[in-house]
């Protein structure tokens, strides 16, 4: 919740910049644009559903609806932390699906000018690739441009990439 | 007078997100409320036609109905509405004032008004106004209705009474198309019918006096604090406000299935004339309430199944007097509460499903081998009706028999939670049973532990609960190859483990595991669970598409101590273990055969060292008396028990020893059976004093004891029992005394 009223004060609109709320999974760290972001949860356990896809790390309550949350560790293939994770709420677009990202850590807000992407480089792997937008290059490392719109629970489902244990696969 | 009462003490509320674009709020009531007027006059017109002894209040509503419409049209504008509207008054005043005879042209006449009208109203919904394309000429059907009231008057006698099926069945065959124009404007006019509900002012009071109280509750509890003393009041009555608040939403949410029956007599009408049938529909239960959104979801398969009866089920007429029975056929729509359900039957009287063409027709589908279709039991037969892509008529009709039907009738059904039984015998008839729940969002459910997860069943399919404890595992649980069954009262059910079933971490203890016993679309079975938390009233969250997907849950819910619990669906839990439908016919005779060996029996201690035991149906409650409370009377125990005074019978001398053990203190309590004869309800109660009831179980009789005719001796448990039986036989000296 601070996270975005202080997006709020900081974004003037010259078109070219972006803010983006940093987050953490694994040693890297990601950006999603705030505006996306409706609320940061903070640590939760969440509910595990039994026989659902991989990418599911749970269910959360959120304002009276059930949500399906998604774990982002299980996305890039990283094997299940011991720490509870960050859980935050998105929202696509036309708001019709609000889902939650499970993510190691939530850093804070970053603005960052558009023009300064750069590209996915083209020896990443399909997964990421289809997940990552780019990068932009900060001092302190790089930082991975996220669209909410491909992490939402639905859309993963039917790319059938990340539906059966790719967790185990990748740790074996 | 119906619309009177409308106008005064029920509200129209419309919702907001409503799609009518360009129609004001005066316009949008004004459709409603002419909507209903037309419903109204839809039942009355086939009242009329069947009832018309009563012609004269019907027709009066039919009049003021119309009459209404062309009313308001004056006002708002919609003169084409009003035209119509005025032929069709005229027409009708001449039938109240009995210058005109009900016959069945006039009945198809006025339903063509009826349609025309609403189509009017529907295209008035959509566009805003009333429509001047040529197509939207209504001076055919203005002439046809002038020349009905012209013709008639012709008429010297008139006859306020006229047999209709006489008429019928000498026009069989009449316009078909009439019906085939119904159905469009009927569609709309069930659009708006979802956005709109009327409701009772009196309950929108006292929703908001609710709504007004929890907030003063609230303004308390923020002032006081979780400290303070009055706290747990605060949470009680807050507690008490909520219930009665929901209930109160409830019960605004509540329609008459009535309503969703009303249109009912005008389908079968047209439907039974295309089919070339003679078919008579009855209601029963008319009164009963359901959940609107519930209402709504049935519709279409009620719809369906009604249609069904009539095209399928309803024998021609010459068929059904060979047959021997009478030549018309009777649908009856049933409706009626049934633990925590509301069950709705459709029943028709017609030939009945046979079960050679079911079979031979689902092979011919490709949807069974041959193989499979020999080993079929009958009710696993029937269920193949429910396959999608299935329909046994031999002719396709224009009304159904093309394949789709009782799949969507399951579907529809099973979406909001209900189920679908198929009974049928060859001859006599078909019954479709749909059994959907009372209210959609919140269920009574049992919320049970498995591998360090919570789950909620749902009330309604829990039969019972066992407790194996760890010692006795090895022995309960027994196996016919590699699935485990458990013998419960002789009979085998499967056990299913829910952490197996769900790849669930294996939380194992020393201490045992419950079994829930779930029912649920003819699948019995056993459920084993770690632990049973308590029973609670959950609020149904739908789970996200991906989530549906894995098909076992059918929603989450937020525990009262804040964590989640998804919800199983018992059914397809039971189709993920393999367990399938039991054989009903085999179920019924274990019953009987129960019944005529065996009985129930409470069994108890009263003198020292002996069981003693009585049928289950004797006893109404068992009760925790403080000795206080018995009072003394001729030297003969009495007890005050719900306004009633009770002898009661001590033959262990229980409350003597109690009296002797120490003095009467009135905290000291006695068990208390309290007995009546459950069946005849004739003689009076009694209260039986016990030491201390021990357990219900099942008992053979052995032997009548020759001593007493009171007292037999039977085998319960393998031990020795002495039953008590003619309780109240020689209480002849006890009525005295109450």
């Amino acid at each position: 919740m601070k996270i975005v009223a202080q997006q709020t004060d900081s974004i003037h609109d010259d078109g070219d910049s972006c803010s983006l709320c940093s987050m953490y999974a694994g040693d890297e760290s990601f950006g999603i644009d705030t505006s996306k972001i409706r609320e940061v949860l903070g640590k939760r356990e969440l509910e595990r559903v039994p026989m659902a896809p991989a990418f599911v790390a749970g269910v959360v309550p959120y304002r009276g609806d059930v949500l399906t949350a998604v774990s982002f560790r299980a996305l890039l293939g990283l094997p299940d932390s011991k720490q509870a994770g960050c859980v935050l709420v998105l929202e696509d677009d036309e708001g019709q699906e609000r889902y939650g990202l499970v993510v190691d850590a939530v850093g804070g807000v970053v603005t960052v000018n558009r023009n300064m992407l750069e590209a996915n480089p083209c020896t990443l792997e399909a997964r990421c690739k289809w997940l990552f937008e780019g990068a932009y290059k900060m001092q302190t490392g790089l930082m991975v441009q996220l669209d909410p719109q491909k992490l939402r629970p639905s859309r993963l489902a039917e790319t059938g990439m990340f539906s059966q244990g790719m967790a185990q696969r990748e740790v074996a | 007078m119906l619309l009177a009462m409308a106008s005064t003490s029920v509200l129209t509320l419309l919702d907001h997100y409503s799609d009518i674009a360009s129609v004001d709020d005066l316009t949008r009531e004004f459709i409603a409320e002419s909507q209903e007027g037309l419903d109204r006059m839809e039942r009355c017109l086939t009242d009329l036609e069947t009832r018309p002894q009563d012609s004269a209040q019907l027709v009066g509503e039919i009049f003021r109905a119309v009459h209404t419409i062309k009313g308001t049209t004056g006002f708002l504008g919609f003169s084409r509405l009003e035209k119509l509207a005025h032929t069709g008054e005229h027409l009708l005043g001449s039938l109240r004032e009995g210058r005109l005879a009900v016959t069945e042209d006039l009945i198809s006449g006025l339903l063509r008004l009826l349609d025309g009208l609403r189509a009017i109203l529907a295209l008035i919904e959509t566009t805003g106004s009333e429509g001047t394309r040529a197509s939207d000429d209504d001076s055919a059907l203005i002439s046809e209705l002038a020349a009905l009231n012209d013709g008639v008057q012709e008429i010297v006698t008139v006859a306020p009474v006229v047999a209709i099926k006489a008429n019928e069945e000498s026009s069989p065959s009449r316009p078909a198309a009439n019906s085939g124009q119904t159905p469009a404007p009927a569609g709309n006019a069930s659009a708006n019918n979802d956005k709109t509900l009327r409701i009772d002012v009196d309950v929108l009071n006292r929703m908001m006096n609710l709504v007004g109280e929890l907030v003063l509750t609230r303004n308390q509890m923020l002032q006081s604090g979780v400290e303070a003393t009055s706290f747990p009041e605060l949470a009680r009555r807050l507690d008490s406000v909520t219930a009665d608040l929901r209930e109160t939403v409830m019960q605004a949410r509540m329609q008459p299935v009535g309503n969703l029956f009303g249109k009912f007599p005008r389908m079968v009408r047209d439907l039974a004339r295309t089919c070339g049938r003679e078919v008579r529909i009855e209601f029963f239960g008319q009164e009963t309430g359901l959940d609107k959104s519930l209402l709504e979801a049935i519709k279409d398969p009620l719809t369906h199944a009604v249609r069904n009866s009539v095209d399928h089920g309803i024998e021609s007429p010459t068929d059904r007097v060979l047959a021997g029975k009478p030549a018309e056929g009777c649908v009856t729509l049933k409706a009626f509460h049934q633990g925590g359900s509301v069950v709705i039957e459709v029943s028709d009287d017609g030939g009945g499903i046979a079960m050679e063409r079911v079979l031979a027709k689902a092979i011919e589908r490709g949807l069974v081998t041959d193989d499979q279709a020999a080993e079929m039991s009958e009710r696993e037969a029937l269920q193949l009706i429910f396959l999608p892509g299935f329909s046994t008529a031999s002719a396709v009709t224009t009304v159904s028999g093309r394949g789709v039907g009782m799949d969507v009738v399951r579907a529809n059904v099973e979406k909001v939670g209900g189920s679908v039984e198929l009974e049928s015998k060859i001859g006599i008839g078909t019954t479709l049973r749909l059994r959907v729940p009372l209210t959609l969002a919140i269920v009574p459910a049992l919320v049970v532990r498995s591998g360090r997860q919570s789950f909620a069943l749902p009330q309604t399919t829990l039969m019972e609960l066992v407790y194996i404890p760890a010692r006795d595992a090895a022995q309960s649980v027994e196996r016919v190859g590699a699935a485990e069954v458990f013998r419960l009262r002789e009979r085998l059910l499967p056990m299913v483990w829910l952490d197996r079933l769900l790849d669930l971490e294996n939380a194992s203890d020393s201490h045992g595991f419950y079994m829930a016993v779930l029912e649920a679309e003819g699948c019995r079975y056993g459920l084993v669970v770690d632990d049973l938390l308590a029973p609670e009233e959950i609020v149904v969250k739908p789970l996200s598409a991906v989530l549906r997907e894995i098909g076992l849950f059918s929603g989450a819910t937020v525990l009262g101590n804040g964590t989640l619990a998804l919800i199983l669906d018992i059914a397809a839990v039971a189709a993920r273990a393999g367990v399938k439908p039991a054989i009903e016919e085999e179920e019924t005779q274990a019953v009987e055969v129960k019944q005529e060996n065996e009985e129930s029996f409470l069994v108890f201690e009263d003198k020292a060292r002996e069981r003693t035991a009585l049928p289950l149906g004797m006893v109404e409650r068992i009760e925790s008396v403080s000795l206080g409370q018995i009072e003394y009377a001729g030297g003969r125990a009495l007890l005050q028990y719900r306004g009633e005074l009770l002898p009661l019978r001590d033959d262990g001398g229980v409350l003597d020893e109690m009296d002797a053990s120490g003095a009467r203190d009135e905290h000291e309590s006695a068990t208390v059976l309290i007995c009546g004869d459950a069946v005849s309800r004739t003689a009076q109660r009694m209260g039986i004093v016990v030491r201390r009831v021990l357990d219900v179980s099942h008992g053979t009789l052995l032997d009548r004891n020759a001593a007493s005719s009171d007292t037999e001796l039977a085998l319960v448990k393998d031990r020795v029992t002495t039953i008590f039986r003619g309780l109240c036989g020689d209480q002849g000296g006890w009525r005295e005394v109450a």
